[in-house]
């Protein structure tokens, strides 16, 4: 698929003026601009005597345009364009009536919209309730038997005794693996190529580690994003820092690209554009991509601006560990020149590794290996010193690609020379470097408006179901408007002024009343904020497929906590039987799930029956389907059935409740279950409660 | 009066009532909506033509410049510039005397009863926009797919199978949304079926008696109820005691649909099912027809690997080789069985093939969303019929012109259903499949 081969835009975004004025200037400028955006393109769009518009397509579709953004953003007005892009400045606290609710400066921000609204926050969370929503919301887990009781029955208050729950989850590692998989949703990861040549990513896992670890150790968010876009180039006064550093850039080089694409260049704009794309739309929430064929249709971002970031990627060596295979007669299953060599002395040269030390690397040695031998085939070996990720190649600016094409040049606009209105401005690039380190020093500046909003937005979706700007991965103009801005403003000055603290931010919101809210709901307030915008309640949140199963193998008491070692894919990914990526990991495997290999169009039914997210899209928020095949699964899959007898083998009802439920049966309850029990069995009851709702949802 | 436990327990299939009293003010016609079960089948707008959809989707986006739309110009500009003449041969077909190439020699033979769209465009020439427009109207936003808006309008004569059901979908291009039900009930949404070995996965416990089961399942439902009554008009919850039901039901309805092997030998033969090239697409067309027999409401089949930007001739062969037979099969058979007449069957990708030679050597074409070619048959559309068409070189339409919102107001319009009527509100707003647009192509219409 070549996402990349667009008409030019028929929708012309006129960038002339404006450039090299005031700021606020420029603002007025933009808004302007888009606004008259607007009207040349219904003007195109009717006057053009393009067929397209001679049943009246054309003036359709401006009017459908103008709908779309006048449904989007409610309170449009020519200076209020992308209200994103505004300054980020401390909101004041606002006024509230009643001033005892609030347990944190935040939850005002939440009455105050509440009390204008003429609504009361429902009660809170019984301790039972909160127990688990807290414990699966930080770790991905149940809480133990233990955790529940200890904190039912702590006569501290509630503000202690969940201060105390609340420190310890951060402090497991679990938490890293938590988070990090919702991580994982946004940037593609995978520890496949996919398309065309499904070839493993053998050194993806290193990445993923990387990424666990760095939510466990709590990583400054603003360097998180450095050792992503420029781990490599990042100063470092230990060798372990350095090593680190240049893993996190394995971001760079997850992309799914198609390897028998036999153009060169259009296999490296390729890979360009999906590194702006990851890039510009993970850390900032804008659609830059959509700028390589044509100036953005809806965002101030031009062709020229594309192509100036274009020429950060297009100066960078990506490694993956899989070359190009057009060219190449036969198929390796790593190709050692396309990895990076770790360095093992602080000033050591960072570069490809010139061949693979001994062992097992290929699925020809693992043919050699168990000739003869039968049985199980050995896992590959790893090299404690390669990583996927990017380093700096050959320096020089990406020349302008008239309407995406490859081979269509149009002189080559100087690196990072990127004029987005509103937005800082780009730190000029010293010659010879590929600017990846100024990109990163751009973005993380504490004014920078999008990056501390949209991070603090991510979080904030994952807290509570949705986030406070619903399109989690577009604050752009086609992205939703934000609910409440001064409470998103707050938690990113929050966020930014307590040094970019991901843990520091969470335990804040954690803590609060308004996560602490019950999931009760009223007739009445249903009736006034039915999806409840306004938060007057915790709204009911279904697991991840991934928190479904490991909460399952706990129940079961077959959950490990290491992880599993070395690389875990087989295959080559081109022809026959050796070329077959397979997972050597499957469903009933002990891990946890974010460390089974994720396959791309190889994953297991299960994942899509419970929505994972195609991991060759960025998509930080996970749709919720409710089908059928989702119920046939706790009923007859082979892992719930597994499971389900583990767990039946305690043969004691209230064990049984507290292993799945995280809580006590009611006494009809136990009536039924024992029902239950007689005439089916202890398994049928062990998966009859897995199949519950209520195991599902999070309350 | 009945309170809401009451009807939770008693309506036929479990539903929860509020989400009915979210619908009911979209059924007005129906007599109690407190009653009415959201899958029960509803009366059209008009008198429709069409009852049912079959939608062969062809991911990729097959080229229309060798296939079903014969531009004689490109033959003789063939190699002049970067232009590529038509890979395949084209001839008249049938007495309506349709060209159609030799890419499909099989369904070549029923060209009297399709209904050629030479005119459609889609706006974007991305995979990922291209398909989701298709599919749920939009580039831009999450929207209810084709498929749950007609199952929403007309529910579904299969009361035990899914109402609308996706055959090995696309995983990415928008996944899921492309069968999703956005902001309309759960419900609509599409069931994704697999036409591998097995079709849906776990239909059968492996310990558990048919009655120790449903035991089982009553014993779910009840704890979900009691649930439900904390959360009222909580779509999802509902959903989950809903898919329970369905769950149940399926155990034993699917494997009776899709008892394939029942079929006698000569229908296998007809879709292909004994050669390895044609049975994974004549699997799915062959489980389509039972599923049209059984009722339910709109089937979609995909078909991938149409994205042909090198080896042109190859791979159209390989790939129209792989559903020609199959298709013609479901044509035929459904005529025979008297189902195509109120059967639509609807044939596309996202976009069609430029006219020029895309990449080195230049054997194969780039995206074009301008201009392209679909096709349908049966459900009220004439047959042996053509409608629109392209400029000379086959990249633009020009005539008879079908946008995506066109295709979806066309389609509503055979169901019987008045695209401009069908409208859901949601967020302050009645949404309509087709937005702001949509014109139904009446040309078409028999």
């Amino acid at each position: 698929m070549k996402p990349g081969r667009l008409f030019p835009s028929p929708l012309p975004l006129s960038r002339s003026g404006g450039r090299g004025r005031t700021r606020q200037g420029a603002r007025e400028l933009t808004a302007k601009r888009s606004f008259l955006w607007v009207l040349e393109y219904s003007a195109t769009r009717t006057q053009s005597p393009s067929p397209a518009c001679g049943r009246g397509e054309g003036v359709r579709a401006w009017l459908t345009l103008i709908l779309c953004i006048l449904t989007i953003t409610p309170t449009l007005s020519a200076n209020d364009l992308r209200w994103s892009f505004r300054k980020l400045t401390r909101p004041a606290l606002p006024n509230i009536t009643d001033a005892t609710w609030p347990k944190d400066d935040l939850d005002r921000f939440i009455l105050a919209k509440l009390e204008a609204n003429s609504l009361k926050p429902v009660r809170d969370a019984a301790r039972i309730t909160l127990i688990r929503r807290v414990t699966f919301d930080l770790t991905g887990l149940p809480p133990e038997w233990t955790a529940v009781e200890a904190f039912v029955n702590d006569p501290a208050s509630d503000d202690e005794a969940l201060a105390k729950v609340v420190d310890a989850l951060l402090q497991s590692p679990r938490f890293g693996e938590r988070w990090a998989r919702h991580w994982l949703d946004v940037v593609r990861y995978a520890d496949t190529v996919g398309r065309t040549w499904n070839a493993p990513f053998t050194y993806a896992w290193r990445y993923r580690d990387w990424v666990i670890d760095s939510f466990n150790a709590d990583k400054p968010y603003s360097r998180f994003i450095a050792e992503q876009i420029a781990g490599d180039l990042l100063p470092a006064s230990k060798v372990e820092q350095r090593r680190e550093q240049i893993t996190g850039t394995g971001l760079l080089a997850l992309g799914a690209m198609d390897l028998s694409e036999g153009d060169p260049e259009r296999f490296k704009l390729d890979q360009v554009d999906d590194q702006i794309d990851v890039v510009t739309r993970t850390f900032l929430g804008m659609t830059i991509a959509c700028a390589r064929c044509h100036d953005h249709k809806t965002d101030p971002v031009t062709q020229k601006d594309y192509y100036a970031l274009a020429g950060l990627f297009y100066s960078s060596d990506t490694l993956p560990g899989q070359a190009n295979k057009s060219n190449l007669t036969g198929a390796m299953y790593v190709d050692p020149e396309m990895l990076i060599d770790l360095p093992t002395k602080l000033d050591e040269k960072v570069a490809p590794p010139t061949k693979l030390p001994q062992g097992i690397h290929s699925m020809g040695d693992i043919q050699d290996a168990t000739r003869g031998v039968g049985g199980n085939a050995p896992p590959y070996d790893t090299d404690a010193h390669f990583a996927m990720g990017v380093l700096e190649g050959k320096v020089k600016n990406c020349d302008f690609r008239v309407g995406g094409e490859p081979h269509d040049r149009k002189g080559a606009p100087r690196r990072g020379d990127i004029d987005i209105p509103d937005l800082p401005r780009f730190p000029t690039i010293p010659a010879g470097e590929s600017g990846r380190l100024q990109l990163a020093q751009w973005m993380t500046q504490p004014t920078h408006p999008l990056t501390s909003r949209v991070m603090v937005n991510r979080i904030w979706a994952h807290l509570f179901g949705k986030g406070l700007v619903r399109t989690v991965d577009d604050f752009g103009l086609t992205g939703a408007n934000v609910k409440n801005e001064a409470l998103l403003d707050h938690l990113a000055v929050r966020f930014v002024t307590g040094e970019w603290s991901v843990k520091q931010l969470i335990r804040s919101i954690v803590l609060s009343r308004t996560y602490r809210l019950s999931s009760d709901a009223s007739e009445a307030h249903l009736a006034v904020d039915g999806d409840n915008d306004l938060l007057w309640r915790m709204s009911p949140r279904r697991l991840e497929f991934e928190a479904l199963r490991d909460a399952m193998l706990l129940a079961a008491g077959r959950l490990k906590f290491e992880r599993p070692h070395g690389i875990q894919v087989a295959g080559t990914g081109g022809k026959g039987n050796a070329g077959r990526p397979r997972s050597l990991l499957t469903l009933d495997a002990p891990y946890r799930t974010l460390y089974l290999p994720v396959m791309r169009d190889l994953l297991p039914d299960a994942y899509a029956t419970w929505d994972f997210p195609p991991p060759t899209q960025i998509k930080g928020q996970r749709d919720v389907t409710t089908v059928a095949p989702q119920a046939l699964w706790f009923m007859n899959s082979e892992l719930a059935e597994r499971i389900a007898s583990d767990i039946g083998n305690i043969e004691d009802i209230h064990l049984i409740y507290r292993a799945v439920l995280n809580r006590d049966p009611a006494s009809d309850e136990v009536a039924d279950a024992q029902a239950l029990v007689e005439s089916a069995g202890w398994t049928a009851l062990a998966q009859a409660l897995m199949a519950t709702a209520e195991f599902r949802y999070l309350f | 009066m009945l309170n809401r436990r009451h009807l939770l327990q008693h309506s036929s299939l479990g539903f929860g009532w509020l989400a009915l009293n979210a619908l009911h003010s979209e059924w007005s016609h129906a007599a109690k909506p407190s009653m009415v079960n959201p899958l029960a089948p509803r009366p059209p707008h008009h008198p429709a033509t069409a009852k049912r959809v079959i939608f062969l989707f062809m991911a990729g986006g097959p080229t229309h410049l060798d296939t079903f739309d014969y531009k004689p110009e490109l033959v003789k500009q063939d190699g002049n510039g970067k232009l590529l003449g038509p890979v395949m041969n084209f001839a008249p077909r049938g007495k309506s005397g349709l060209m159609i190439s030799d890419a499909f020699p099989e369904l070549a033979k029923h060209a009297d009863d399709l209904c050629i769209l030479n005119g459609v465009r889609t706006n974007n020439p991305g995979h990922h926009q291209a398909t989701v427009a298709m599919h749920i109207g939009s580039e831009m936003f999450v929207r209810p797919s084709v498929g749950a808006w007609v199952t929403y309008g007309l529910g579904t004569e299969a009361q035990d199978l899914p109402g609308f059901v996706t055959i090995d979908p696309i995983q990415d291009l928008g996944g899921a949304m492309n069968y999703g039900s956005a902001f309309l009930p759960a419900t609509f949404q599409g069931t994704r079926l697999g036409s591998g070995s097995g079709s849906v996965p776990n239909l059968q416990s492996s310990y558990l008696s048919s009655a120790h089961q449903r035991q089982q399942i009553d014993f779910i439902q009840k704890a979900n109820r009691k649930l439900l009554e904390t959360q009222p008009g909580h779509a999802e919850l509902e959903g989950i005691v809903q898919s329970y039901e369905m769950a149940w039901k399926m155990q034993s309805s699917v494997p009776e649909v899709l008892a394939l092997d029942k079929e006698p030998e000569h229908i296998r033969e007809l879709y292909g099912l004994n050669d390895a090239a044609t049975e994974r697409f004549g699997t799915q067309c062959l489980m389509a027809r039972r599923m049209v027999e059984k009722g339910v409401r709109f089937i979609q089949l995909t078909s991938g690997g149409w994205d042909h930007h090198n080896n042109l001739k190859q791979a159209l062969t390989d790939r129209a080789s792989s559903i020609d037979k199959p298709i013609a099969g479901l044509i035929a058979d459904l005529k025979r069985r008297d189902l195509l007449k109120d059967t639509l069957i609807i044939w596309g990708g996202e976009f069609g093939r430029g006219s020029h030679g895309d990449n080195d050597p230049r054997d194969g074409r780039g995206h074009n969303a301008k201009g392209f070619s679909m096709w349908m048959a049966g459900g009220g559309v004439k047959g042996g019929f053509k409608y629109g068409s392209t400029n000379e070189l086959g990249n633009e339409a020009v005539e008879g012109i079908i946008g995506t919102h066109d295709l979806h107001a066309t389609i509503l319009h055979l169901l019987g259903l008045n695209h401009e009527r069908l409208t859901y509100r949601y967020a302050g707003r009645n949404f309509r499949l087709t937005d702001v647009a949509g014109e139904v192509a009446k040309e078409i219409i028999a």
